[in-house]
């Protein structure tokens, strides 16, 4: 068996056996069985990550693909470190915890809460006018601060909401479209979700090239959406005068400014969140910030908003998701001994062969494969894997393929509720609503709007963006 | 906040009941006693003194007098026949309980439980001059409960019976023991943590009355409602603080919800307050 070329960020190279190869292969593709079954086996992801990282490494140092330990040079200085510090990409890691944080001192303010509620009133109780308006709310929301807690913030208030309003029928019309809106909205920036992040990095596209190439799509996808919603589930408008002058009086009770404990912070967290998009949109052209990168950008805000409760920051510590944290740390390492096992090579020109089946039919399959793929376990390891290996094949910054990964991995979310993270909150919520809904009752359910949104993706990508 | 409970509770706390005013249809109004025809006549002309802010000529006065009924049975034949908005009468009719102040006698348990309409509950004419507590008047109505929000129904009977520019003082008593007890449970639970309890439960349950105490006032100023609306909202011990607080507010008229759905007999914490407060006017709901 003639060896493969092994496939190296740096451009460096070694050999390794096909069969080395193919059982770093199984166990690559154990990882993805583990993931996709992880609520069968009752195991948190970083638990899962972990120990195929923990089994990959010392594979990778038994068969001699990788360094125990990797060089580093800063200046003159060279610092030795284990080579699995260097096999994370901290910069998303910087990206997601910083962002995360700031999100999560920002809501302690009630700016969010603020505007959920005063959309709830604008919208009268009306039921077609709340779909739309908790709509675009979870869009943007979803778009600005990450797909999760857009779904956390706009499902829980759709459930209180439609409660009080009496229209527990629409419940799950209403939270099926949000949750299938957060993985449109997650594809509007280069920080809405984490492919994004992933494949925007290694693909070298900045926040601002990222925002003016998906916006549109996400316009029109939001359009279809919820107009789909609201005829499918059969949300109509009230009819009578007596009807909307009763539900305007229902949502008139609620205080918008409820959850604002100090007007300070609240105008102060406002400022700050468009601060945090205004600078992470600018960041590859803001002088010595460009250098540090968005990580840093993110970390920065989480500090200063921080700072506001300096005496109690262990509480947003605790709030963190580590787990999350945990998995893509693993993860990450995981991705890097398969890249020096020649995994991703393999892989790769797997992929070769569909890209090689022209620039229609090879960027679609692409798209329509990371969709199924995404569908059934986690969009992060394949948008991870899939960007390594556009990235090794060379493929500039304004290739459609980049477009067909993200496109793929966010909207394939949507086909099943383990499909993306927002999914499964979404389904949590109906559960916690007392709506039983199966994994193929999901799927009966979301499955034509999945269908339009990845096939009006296809024709966008394939039409506008190549 | 990073959970969906989390974000509920902060919406669920942001909806809160608004006060609806609503005119309180009161056509007819009943004055039941044990007295003679003419003292009982005496005695309806004290409560229409007393009841003086409904100053309204269309009302229709009826008075039952003592010989017009001698069971329960033929009083609320009577009651459903004249069929009232308000029934006024007082304790212990057709009996001499009055003397041992333990009971609300009989007619009166029957009245407010089952009858449909509210009953003004008023001093017993051998314990008090009808004439005397006529001149109270309804300058000072206070409404209390243990649950406010929500209770529109009183609000605006508290609001009907009040004098014009008089003061309606809403009054919500959080029972302390209640709410210790509650600590002290929760305060054996690991996985609850006690101190945020504590920081947070107290206020909770006092805001909820106080936001709709506010709602109340804004409510009632747009409707152009001549009366002043004062907040009483605190921690307790209820009969103890219901008198404390109606000496301290000077209180010609208490209004209290005494019917409870889930029993036969008068909601437990309206008992103690109907029986004891006996030189007070009190409107039962």
């Amino acid at each position: 068996m003639p060896p493969t070329t092994l496939l190296l960020a740096s451009g460096g190279g070694h050999e390794v056996g096909l069969s080395i190869t193919l059982v770093f292969t199984a166990v690559l593709l154990g990882l993805i069985a583990c993931l996709a079954l992880e609520e069968k086996i009752h195991a948190k992801k970083s638990i899962i990550a972990g120990v195929f990282a923990i089994v990959a490494l010392m594979m990778g140092i038994v068969f001699h693909v990788l360094p125990g330990t990797a060089e580093v040079h800063v200046f003159a200085e060279t610092l030795t470190i284990p080579i699995y510090i260097p096999a994370i990409d901290w910069g998303v890691i910087a990206i997601i915890l910083g962002s995360s944080i700031f999100v999560d001192v920002t809501s302690k303010s009630g700016l969010f809460t603020w505007i959920a509620i005063k959309l709830t009133k604008a919208s009268g109780g009306d039921p077609v006018r709340l779909l739309w308006f908790y709509g675009l709310m979870t869009v943007v929301f979803s778009a600005v601060l990450n797909n999760v807690t857009a779904m956390i913030i706009v499902g829980s208030l759709t459930g209180v909401s439609l409660r009080k309003l009496g229209r527990e029928s629409q419940l799950l019309g209403f939270l099926l479209v949000e949750g299938l809106l957060t993985n449109i909205g997650g594809l509007l920036t280069l920080i809405s979700s984490v492919p994004n992040i992933i494949v925007g990095t290694a693909a070298g596209i900045s926040f601002v090239e990222f925002f003016v190439a998906a916006a549109p799509y996400v316009v029109v996808g939001t359009v279809v959406t919820i107009f789909m919603g609201a005829r499918l589930f059969g949300i109509v408008k009230l009819g009578s005068d007596e009807e909307r002058a009763e539900a305007a009086a229902l949502v008139s009770g609620f205080d918008e400014n409820d959850g604002i404990e100090s007007r300070g912070f609240f105008v102060f967290g406002a400022v700050m969140l468009v601060a945090f998009i205004l600078v992470i949109a600018t960041t590859s052209v803001l002088p010595f910030v460009s250098e540090l990168g968005m990580g840093y950008v993110a970390l920065t805000f989480a500090v200063i908003m921080l700072a506001r409760f300096k005496s109690s920051v262990d509480t947003f510590y605790r709030a963190l998701d580590w787990d999350l944290l945990g998995f893509f740390a693993a993860l990450f390492i995981v991705i890097n001994v398969m890249e020096h096992a020649q995994v991703l090579t393999l892989i790769g020109h797997g992929l070769e062969f569909i890209i090689d089946l022209g620039d229609t039919l090879g960027t679609g399959l692409i798209l329509i494969a990371a969709a199924a793929f995404s569908s059934v376990t986690d969009n992060i390891p394949l948008a991870a894997m899939l960007a390594k290996i556009l990235g090794a094949l060379g493929k500039p910054s304004d290739s459609a393929l980049w477009w067909s990964v993200v496109f793929g991995a966010n909207l394939g979310g949507n086909l099943t509720p383990i499909g993306s993270a927002s999914t499964l909150v979404a389904v949590t919520i109906m559960h916690k609503q007392g709506l039983r809904i199966s994994f193929a009752g999901f799927v009966v359910k979301a499955l034509p709007y999945a269908l339009v949104q990845i096939a009006l993706a296809t024709l966008y990508v394939l039409l506008v963006l190549a | 906040m990073t959970n969906v409970d989390q974000f509920e509770s902060v919406f669920r706390s942001a909806d809160k009941p608004v006060f609806q005013p609503a005119d309180v249809e009161l056509a007819t109004v009943l004055v039941v006693s044990d007295l003679a025809p003419e003292a009982a006549e005496r005695f309806t002309g004290a409560v229409r003194r007393f009841l003086h802010g409904l100053d309204d000529p269309a009302i229709t006065w009826e008075t039952l007098d003592g010989g017009r009924f001698a069971s329960q049975g033929e009083l609320l034949e009577q009651v459903e026949r004249i069929a009232p908005q308000l029934v006024c009468s007082y304790r212990n009719l057709h009996s001499d309980g009055w003397r041992w102040p333990h009971s609300l006698g009989e007619y009166l348990d029957v009245l407010t439980q089952v009858g449909p309409s509210p009953v003004l509950v008023c001093p017993h004419p051998e314990e008090m001059e009808p004439d005397t507590f006529a001149d109270f008047g309804t300058d000072r109505v206070m409404a209390v409960t243990d649950h406010l929000a929500g209770d529109d129904r009183l609000v605006n009977w508290a609001v009907k019976i009040a004098e014009d520019d008089g003061h309606l003082l809403l009054t919500h008593i959080e029972d302390q023991r209640d709410y210790e007890r509650m600590i002290d449970v929760i305060s054996k639970i690991p996985a609850l943590d006690t101190d945020a309890a504590r920081r947070t439960i107290m206020p909770q349950l006092l805001k909820e009355p106080r936001d709709y105490i506010r709602s109340c006032r804004e409510q009632l100023e747009r409707a152009g409602a001549r009366v002043v609306v004062e907040e009483v909202v605190t921690m307790g011990h209820r009969l103890g603080d219901y008198e404390r607080l109606v000496k301290e507010h000077r209180v010609d008229v208490l209004v209290l919800n005494t019917r409870d759905d889930d029993q036969l007999a008068m909601h437990g914490h309206a008992y103690p307050l109907v029986v004891e407060l006996r030189a007070l006017p009190m409107l039962l709901l």
